[in-house]
């Protein structure tokens, strides 16, 4: 293939019978491994067995303007490639809009803006919706399934307890352990059960409560709803006269305001146990030592406010669950994005509202 | 007479239009069935008339009354006299079929004493022939049996129009024919409306009186489903009578 390429006559290249999409790979490949201008002229003569990938191949050698020519395009493939439904020309792109990449960011930065404004919108509505649903069941007691209430009551605190308690117990033993380092420095040991008696009953426990609550409540929420909405059965319910943000939501919306006093309560004593236990172990504090040390410092107001601030996070969880839940897409992938979201959403909420507690307590 | 009257209704999702300006009538106690190709708007047409997706123009009435879209009281009138039948039944599978069948029945009508209940789901699912299995949840029934199921739940409230998506879709010729002699069997012992969207050719022989054809976004044809027959048209013929596509 040396000299000049126009002068050199052209390389005729036999391709085989069987000539499918391997077939085609291999002879792209020995186009490709030719200089640009080589002068090739591919004879299908030979082939009797094809796919579309070669009846593609036909039209690219043809379309292409390549110094390649397809030759003895016959028989089978010939008919076959008449029938060969080719891809329309494609459309001419439109001409970017004037305003250039900056403006094209910050429109596409705006579009995101007004979505999420619509989605908070759509968010405080349902928040109304659903007060005015509780506030029309335990008014009328209509437009709930029966016995709904206490299956959710089942799951969400039935269920949750032994986590919600194994974790705030490990948490009580961690803080102790951490605070004892530093106490011991300064030769404050008995004050160890005020710090966790306090961090437990006004921030810990209700922190973790709701972020277990997120992960586990808020999560199945979501993804029984969104299954629900997917499989039409909300639909369904609406066709049926009923309204679905009342039948689904309001047992859950009750049973998380029944169940988060006792999870609050088992978890209180579980992380007041574990930081007891350290509080033993490290400085052979007895039991009745710490918890009059410890009630000096905490009472029932520190109990309230951290169970007022765990209510309020369980209803953060089940609404936000049902939001993502009962507006999701019509498609199953959807369901683990809305569960993902969920999930996202209740702990995001949960922290501002902690933030905001912070303020209103303190 | 008409129970459902459509006049200037375009349907679809957002801001997208699936079908537009159709103006049409769906006649008291008669099956009319809703066809075309896949894709072409039937089961969105289906959800706009149940009360379930607002028209993005035009409107229609139920009973003479029209029904507005941002009033509860007048979609709440629509609900209660309407049941529909979704493709894939949408029985709630936390219930059990006997459950699900009440479920209308309890919510509506909760001062009904239970035995009068009980006694109303179990002649609603006799009625479909799925009185056996009752106490079986949506899980454990077939496809066939979950639409039977599905019906009798619709049929709970004795609603005056059925709305059927696609009843036959996944099913043997045997149950889809035994479906579709519930559905005769309603119109001719209950003298109830039925609206069935379909491409089931089987199906809309033996079903349809009336026939609404949606082609390229618009009602394609509107008549009785005796003049399909005869219908000079070139999509109607290569939908009937299996001509090859032009």
């Amino acid at each position: 293939m040396s000299g000049t390429p126009s002068a050199a006559p052209p390389e005729r290249v036999l391709l085989p019978k069987r000539l499918r999409a391997a077939e085609v790979v291999d002879a792209l490949a020995d186009l490709r491994r030719r200089p640009e201008n080589a002068s090739v002229v591919l004879d299908f003569g030979q082939v009797e067995e094809f796919d579309s990938a070669a009846l593609a191949f036909v039209g690219y050698v043809r379309s292409r303007r390549l110094p390649v020519v397809a030759a003895n395009v016959g028989g089978a493939l010939a008919r076959a490639e008449e029938s060969f439904v080719r891809r329309p020309p494609a459309e001419p792109v439109p001409a970017p809009p004037e305003d250039g990449r900056a403006g094209r960011f910050a429109r596409a930065c705006a579009d995101r803006f007004l979505d999420r404004v619509r989605a908070l919108g759509r968010f405080l509505a349902m928040l109304g919706d659903e007060a005015y649903h509780i506030g029309g069941y335990l008014r009328t007691r209509r437009g709930v399934y029966p016995g709904e209430t206490w299956n959710q009551m089942f799951f969400m605190g039935y269920q949750s307890y032994p986590i919600v308690c194994l974790l705030l117990f490990l948490v009580g033993v961690t803080i102790s352990i951490t605070s004892a380092e530093q106490l011991r420095v300064f030769g404050a040991d008995a004050y160890i059960a005020d710090i966790i008696g306090y961090a437990m009953l006004r921030e810990l426990v209700p922190l973790m409560t709701g972020v277990i609550l997120a992960g586990k409540v808020g999560a199945a929420v979501t993804a029984e709803l969104a299954s629900m909405t997917v499989l039409e059965e909300v639909d369904a319910l609406r066709t049926m006269g009923l309204v679905p943000e009342k039948f689904l939501m309001v047992p859950r919306l009750l049973a998380i305001t029944l169940v988060v006093p006792l999870l609050v309560a088992m978890a209180d004593v579980a992380g007041i146990l574990g930081g007891m236990i350290v509080a033993r172990v490290t400085f052979g504090m007895l039991p009745a030592a710490f918890l009059e040390q410890m009630t000096n410092t905490v009472d029932w107001v520190d109990f309230a406010w951290g169970l007022a601030k765990t209510v309020v996070f369980g209803w953060a969880v089940v609404v936000g669950a049902g939001f993502k839940g009962l507006t999701v897409g019509r498609s199953a992938e959807e369901v683990g994005r809305a569960t993902t979201e969920s999930v996202v959403l209740s702990i995001t909420m949960i922290i501002v509202l902690d933030c905001v507690f912070a303020f209103i307590i303190y | 007479m008409d129970i459902i009257s459509a006049r200037g209704l375009s349907v679809g999702y957002g801001k997208t239009e699936v079908l537009r300006d159709l103006t049409f009538g769906v006649p008291e106690g008669r099956i009319t069935v809703v066809l075309g190709v896949s894709g072409s708007g039937k089961s969105t047409l289906l959800k706009t008339l149940a009360g379930l997706l607002p028209p993005l123009g035009g409107g229609f009435a139920f009973d003479g009354a029209p029904v507005d879209y941002r009033s509860e009281a007048s979609l709440a009138l629509v609900y209660r006299r309407i049941g529909v039948l979704y493709q894939g039944g949408a029985l709630l599978n936390g219930l059990t079929l006997a459950e699900n069948v009440a479920l209308p029945i309890r919510m509506h009508f909760p001062d009904l004493p239970e035995d009068m209940v009980l006694d109303m789901v179990h002649a609603g699912l006799a009625q479909v022939e799925m009185a056996d299995a009752a106490s079986k949840y949506p899980a454990e029934l077939s496809g066939g049996m979950r639409k039977r199921g599905a019906l009798a739940r619709a049929l709970a409230l004795d609603p005056d129009v059925v709305f059927c998506d696609e009843p036959s879709s996944g099913l043997d010729p045997i149950t889809s024919s035994r479906l579709d002699g519930l559905l005769l069997r309603l119109k001719e012992t209950f003298g109830m409306t039925l609206v069935v969207v379909t491409h089931e050719l089987r199906s809309i022989e033996r079903v349809a009186d009336r026939v609404l054809v949606l082609h390229d976004g618009r009602l394609h044809f509107d008549d009785e489903a005796s003049a399909l027959a005869g219908a000079d048209d070139a999509f109607i013929r290569t939908f009937f009578l299996k001509e090859s596509a032009p």
